[in-house]
């Protein structure tokens, strides 16, 4: 059951993120984002993190989607037209490029799941808990997680920067 | 987390409050932009005396970061490079009329990244030290936003940066996969006990890591950014660009593979000798048909990655040692050299000089046209610079492990890159210039140039300082 | 008395940063008395120190000054070491004795230029870095001389820089020196990894024990060699030095003949002991001297800028100071590399001082009959073309001899080096003699307009001592055949190695054999020279008539002519064809066009990759991608 729930999941998930890239109407491609962000939850929950699975629905599906679905709107963005200096060979370089990565890395990864153990342990109790997440993130990962919020505010100084007209 | 852990962080928490006050000054109704540079360079000053002197060796925040003489010089390094870096910014900032702390506070950032990836015990520092260097530098390699240029060097080196960092953050999802876990000590321990759950993945999450160093660092086929980004960025930011991130790049991949990978090197050796190869190659090649000086010098500090790749080939006692040697000297020769350049675009229609502009500069100052030479010469690795003595404890360490081929290799490379070196050589010493009012040299880019002449002719007369310093920073991981 | 060692290499320097830095408060006269004092200082400084050796018994002549540890790290202990023994001794006294003969000369020759503070100190660096070269006693600071004078020689080649050809000049010359440099650099890599130390001195106490393989050292030897190739002008990498004639004569007499190209010359001398254990190497190093040396003094035969002919002649002399090298005769090239430097500067110096006397004009048929004009030139410059060709009684005599000797002696008879040797001895007579001929004899050819005048005692002065040191330079080494007692070979000696195969080892033996095969030089010499005149004197327009140019052939009916005639169509026709084929063909076409194809090839693959940086985002993120595909292959699936 859960199998066939992961291989449906990832199936989505793959769809429709290369729908999200291969799409040239913007709002469409968020709205695949969101769907892709959606199936993405569900493997969380497969795997027992349901406290990140919520949290991938609330915040990225949720909230973040929302704000960029709003930002398109408002910036009437026009579809995106096919682009006349794409001569057909870079056509083709881009496929067989994309093409030689897709096929290497699947085989690498086949080889390599191929070597995992194929007995699955059981998680702990409280395992994905919200007790959990937050034990690790403030003793062992305390470092990390205050160094992602200066990430953020670092980031967002850079955007307020490029973004502001008149400074 | 104790008062250790916040004692061993100290450097980093002096930048950031530096930084977040110059955000401050500058939105105040009326900022005294004078005072902004000073307050940066005030800040790296009592950040560089608590890097060096507080704090016990050991490890802090639950096993997150290792304080070691190692991490220590290299901090150390990378704050005299940010300070140098700022110096010479200040002078082209004022001139082009866009001195704003963002700048100085967005450098101090990146170089609070900087402190934490060399200090990182766990791949998820390295990873969020990497982005906290990436990050400022994709803004201020687009900050002068009128200049097009600038805007294209940000938007690329954003997008390319962007997407080498997912195949590192892929590379630490497969790692942890294979080891279950992200720290050195226990990725280390799975590999060399052999308790990973699979060989291939961990070796392919270190591949994906691989890739995303040689993007920061600029190693070929990587490094196709490097000359549109620093070519576009403006002068003063090239200079931090085309060194600050290989510093921190090349230091931290070395510990990492020490620490972690030396045992595997059986299955990496020869990418990473391709790798090289291919780096020099291509870097010293492309740097002959440049006359633009800013994109020789990106050429050319393509070329040195690949020099330094020799290094991380190796990775024993010998080649760490020649590799924080050759790291320290093409840091501030580059720093130096492009502090120059960015003196050059005075009164240049366009804002890249070509070697046109060096015309005659022996006889506008004599002073500015002999530390010129002297980093150009360095970075050829003219004997008596400490630029050939770096490039003679590479060789001879690659050599030593048994890498003839690629040693003949490098000789010739750097035998070809004399050709493009001297070009302004001779263009200043050989042909008059149109100009022959000597350019004002500003107070600011003197220690940059002062630096240069230590590191370049000093370490080349008196090497042994800074052989004992690298060789007992060196010793703390290898 | 070592401690002043180092002001030898110091005054140089100190002449280079005052002529570099404040050459703007300086006239052009006092710039180059600086730079003539400067050089001055370390000639007597170098005099002095080289009596002190004399008065030295002869196993511990070895002034050593160690200015300061370099590098005091481990296994690395490279000391900054100044070591003057008989061998820098000689070169030092050569490099500061004619460098100041040609600095003072230069006052004179680049008064009227422009650039003449940046001339001088150039010119000062460049005997600061060539002092280096000859006095270091680590591989590390050697190289920095040898980088040095290549950087100078580069910058002083393209002195006039409104030249395209002369910036071409000097780029060619920079080419082809990266190549010899490159077997330089990795020679230096591979010995400090085996030795562990880059010290001459050990080195070559190190390197007769055991446990060192031959392929080793004759890998290291020829990897040394070729740099010594690069720098010395041999084949195949000769064709940079007649371009480099492009650079004022002054600097063509002091770095293209005197000093800077005998640099090879002397890197393999002061390795002798390394060397002397690789016999393929040394027959390497006979057989490109011995090709180099008949091939040059071919090709000087039909040039017609006096300073190509010098040029040709310098590359073939060089040559025969490798054949020397290459049969163990180490310190008869040293001899050779000494007289030659005296006579081949002479040469030099007069042919700028007939440059300068012409109104800059360098082709040999538009002189003519200029003895009377410039009769101290023309004095001088006939001593010096009498020294090389082999006069007895001057100094190229008593070292070409020696070389010949040594060659001869080396296979124990008559062998093919020793037979280019003679025939090279022969064409050197006629190439000079021919010069001096066109030069000084015959009709005036000069255009109206031009009026010759002998140039003024500054640069006559320097001649005249030039011509006496090249009367009296073969003296130091009077082989004992003459009843002398080659003082300069014992003096040289205790440095040198014994090559197994070496032709030193018998010398003592047979001087009436030696008697007679100096005479049979000579006899060659004097036969040359003598049709030199014939051609170029009695006959001037023989050449050109045995060519079948022209119509007067027939006018010509006397039987002697009849004879001269025969010969010169089979022989010098032939031989003109050759010359050209070699000149034109070989050396322009092929070698010029190697060279130039391995300078075009890497600007194109340049260009190729700079095509590849488009600009486009997408183009770099799939090369990206590629990359990454590289390295998940090669680490992953290996």
């Amino acid at each position: 059951m859960t199998t066939a729930l992961f291989y449906l999941f990832s199936i989505f998930l793959l769809g429709s993120a290369l729908f999200v890239v291969l799409n040239r109407h913007p709002v469409y491609s968020v709205v695949m984002l969101v769907f892709s962000f959606a199936n993405l939850a569900g493997i969380y929950f497969l795997l027992e993190a349901y406290f990140i699975g919520i949290l991938q629905v609330l915040v990225y599906a949720g909230a973040i989607m929302v704000l960029f679905l709003f930002v398109v709107m408002l910036l009437n963005v026009s579809p995106e037209r096919p682009r006349a200096r794409w001569v057909p060979l870079d056509r083709w370089w881009f496929g067989a490029v994309a093409l030689v990565f897709v096929i290497s890395l699947g085989a690498l990864l086949v080889r390599g799941v191929g070597q995992l153990p194929s007995a699955r342990s059981e998680v702990p109790d409280g395992f994905g808990g919200i007790t959990q997440i937050a034990e690790a993130l403030f003793s062992r990962y305390l470092l990390p997680f205050e160094t992602a919020a200066l990430l953020l505010t670092v980031a967002l100084v850079g955007t307020v920067f490029l973004a502001k007209r008149k400074i | 987390m104790g008062s250790a852990d916040i004692l061993s962080t100290l450097p980093e928490l002096v930048l950031i409050a530096t930084a977040l006050l110059l955000l401050v000054m500058e939105s105040a109704a009326e900022p005294h932009r004078e005072l902004l540079a000073a307050t940066a360079l005030g800040g790296l000053a009592i950040a560089l005396v608590t890097a060096l002197g507080y704090g016990a060796d050991g490890l802090y925040y639950s096993g997150m970061l290792q304080v070691d003489p190692y991490a220590r010089f290299v901090s150390a390094l990378a704050l005299v490079l940010a300070a140098l870096a700022i110096m010479v910014a200040v002078p082209y900032l004022r001139r082009t009329l866009e001195e704003r702390g963002e700048y100085y506070s967005l450098m101090l950032f990146a170089t609070v990244g900087m402190l934490l990836m060399v200090k990182a015990q766990d791949l998820t520092m390295v990873f969020l030290g990497l982005e906290l260097l990436s990050i400022p530098l994709y803004v201020l390699a687009g900050f002068y936003r009128h200049r097009s240029s600038s805007n294209e060097a940000g938007l690329k080196y954003l997008l390319l940066g962007a997407f080498a960092a997912g195949f590192f953050l892929f590379g630490i999802a497969l790692l942890y996969g294979s080891t279950g876990t992200t720290s050195y000590s226990g990725m280390a321990q799975a590999i060399n006990s052999g308790t990973e759950l699979s060989r291939v993945l961990t070796l392919a999450g270190f591949g994906l890591l691989l890739v995303g160093f040689a993007f920061k660092v600029a190693l070929a086929p990587f490094h196709m950014y490097a000359p549109d980004v620093y070519e576009g960025a403006p002068t003063s930011m090239s200079a931090f660009l085309s060194t600050g991130p290989k510093l921190a790049g090349f230091a931290t991949l070395l510990k990492l593979i020490a620490v972690v990978f030396a045992g595997t090197m059986v299955h990496w050796w020869t990418a990473i000798w391709i790798l090289a190869a291919l780096t020099m190659t291509v870097g010293n090649l492309a740097a002959l048909r440049q006359d633009s000086l800013k994109r020789m010098l990106a050429y050319s500090s393509v070329a040195h990655a690949g020099y330094l790749a020799l290094a991380i080939l190796v990775t024993n006692y010998d080649s760490g040692f020649a590799m924080l040697f050759y790291l320290t000297v093409y840091v501030l020769t580059t720093l130096a050299a492009f502090g120059i350049v960015s003196l050059l675009e005075e009164g240049e229609e366009s804002a890249m000089p070509g070697v046109e502009a060096c015309k005659g500069l022996a006889r506008r100052n004599p002073w500015l046209a002999a530390a010129f030479t002297l980093a150009l010469l360095s970075l050829a690795g003219f004997p008596p610079t400490a630029g050939f003595l770096g490039k003679f404890f590479l060789f001879n360490a690659t050599l030593d492990a048994g890498y003839l081929w690629l040693v003949i290799l490098a000789v010739l490379n750097s035998l070809v890159s004399v050709y493009y070196y001297l070009r302004p050589v001779v263009a200043m010493y050989m042909q008059p210039g149109k100009n022959t009012s000597a350019l004002p040299i500003p107070r600011m880019l003197i220690p940059a140039l002062l630096a240069l002449a230590v590191v370049a002719l000093g370490a080349g007369f008196i090497p042994a300082p800074l052989v004992h310093a690298t060789a007992s920073a060196i010793s703390a991981i290898l | 008395m070592a401690d002043t060692l180092y002001l030898l290499v110091l005054f140089p320097f100190i002449g280079f940063l005052v002529n570099g830095l404040g050459g703007r408060w300086l006239s052009g006269k006092q710039s180059g008395l600086v730079a003539s004092l400067a050089v001055a200082g370390s000639f007597l400084i170098g005099a002095q120190l080289f009596l002190g050796l004399l008065a030295r018994p002869e196993d511990n002549r070895r002034l050593v000054q160690t200015l300061f540890t370099w590098l005091p790290v481990g296994e690395l202990n490279i000391h900054v070491t100044y070591v003057f023994d008989p061998l820098a001794a000689i070169m030092v006294l050569v490099i500061t004795g004619v460098g100041l003969l040609i600095h003072i000369y230069s006052i004179g020759y680049m008064r009227d230029d422009p650039g003449i503070r940046r001339y001088f100190a150039y010119l000062n660096l460049f005997t600061f870095m060539m002092l280096n070269l000859v006095l270091s006693d680590s591989l590390v600071l050697l190289f920095m001389g040898w980088e040095g004078v290549g950087l100078c020689s580069y910058l002083l080649i393209g002195f006039w820089f409104s030249d395209a050809a002369k910036a071409r000049a000097g780029m060619k010359a920079f080419v082809v020196n990266r190549i010899g440099d490159a077997g330089f650099l990795i020679a230096m890599i591979m010995i400090f990894d085996r030795f562990g130390t880059l010290s001459m001195a050990d080195i070559s106490w190190l390197a007769p024990g055991a446990g060192i393989d031959t392929t080793f050292i004759t890998t290291v030897t020829l990897l040394m060699f070729v740099g010594a190739v690069g720098k010395s002008a041999q084949v195949p990498l000769y064709v940079w030095l007649p371009d480099a004639m492009a650079g004022p004569t002054p600097v063509s007499a002091l770095i293209h003949a005197a000093t800077m190209v005998t640099a090879g010359v002397y890197l393999v001398a002061r390795n002798s002991a390394l060397f002397a254990l690789a016999p393929i190497t040394m027959g390497i190093i006979a057989a490109i001297g011995t090709i180099t040396a008949l091939l040059a003094a071919i090709i000087a035969i039909t040039q017609t800028d006096i300073k190509k002919v010098l040029a040709y002649s310098t590359i073939s002399q060089l040559g025969y100071m490798f054949i020397a090298l290459g049969v163990g005769a180490f310190s008869a090239a040293i001899f050779h590399l000494m007289t030659h430097a005296f006579f081949k500067a002479l040469l030099f110096l007069g042919a700028g001082s007939v440059i300068h006397g012409m109104g800059d004009e360098q082709d040999l048929r538009k002189m003519g009959r200029l003895r009377q004009l410039m009769p101290t030139t023309f004095m001088t410059m006939t001593i010096g073309a009498l020294a090389i060709a082999g006069l007895p009684g001057l100094a190229g005599f008593f070292s070409k001899d020696e070389i010949l000797w040594s060659a001869f002696n080396s296979s124990g008879g008559i062998s093919w080096i020793w037979l280019v040797g003679l025939a090279t001895a022969g064409l050197t007579a006629f190439y000079m003699a021919r010069m001096l001929f066109l030069t000084f004899f015959g009709e005036r050819r000069w255009a109206e307009g031009v009026k010759p005048h002998e140039s003024p005692s500054v640069m006559t002065v320097p001649l005249i001592i030039l011509a006496f040191l090249s009367i009296v330079g073969g003296y130091a080494g009077v082989p004992e055949a003459l009843g002398g007692h080659n003082a300069l070979h014992h003096f040289l000696a205790p440095l040198m190695a014994t090559f197994q195969a070496s032709g030193e080892a018998s010398q003592a033996a047979n001087h009436p054999l030696e008697l007679l095969l100096m005479l049979l030089s000579t006899g060659v010499v004097l036969v040359a020279a003598y049709y030199a005149y014939r051609f170029f004197v009695q006959q001037p327009g023989l050449p050109e008539t045995a060519a079948g140019k022209f119509p007067q052939l027939y006018r010509l009916s006397n039987r002697r002519f009849y004879v001269d005639e025969i010969y010169a169509l089979l022989i010098i026709r032939p031989f003109r064809a050759l010359a050209d084929l070699l000149w034109k063909w070989i050396d322009v076409r092929i070698i010029d066009n190697l060279v130039n194809l391995a300078g075009r090839t890497t600007e194109r693959l340049g260009g190729a990759l700079r095509l590849m940086q488009s600009g486009l985002i997408q183009h770099y993120a799939s090369l990206l991608l590629l990359g990454v595909v590289f390295i998940l292959l090669a680490v992953a699936m290996g």
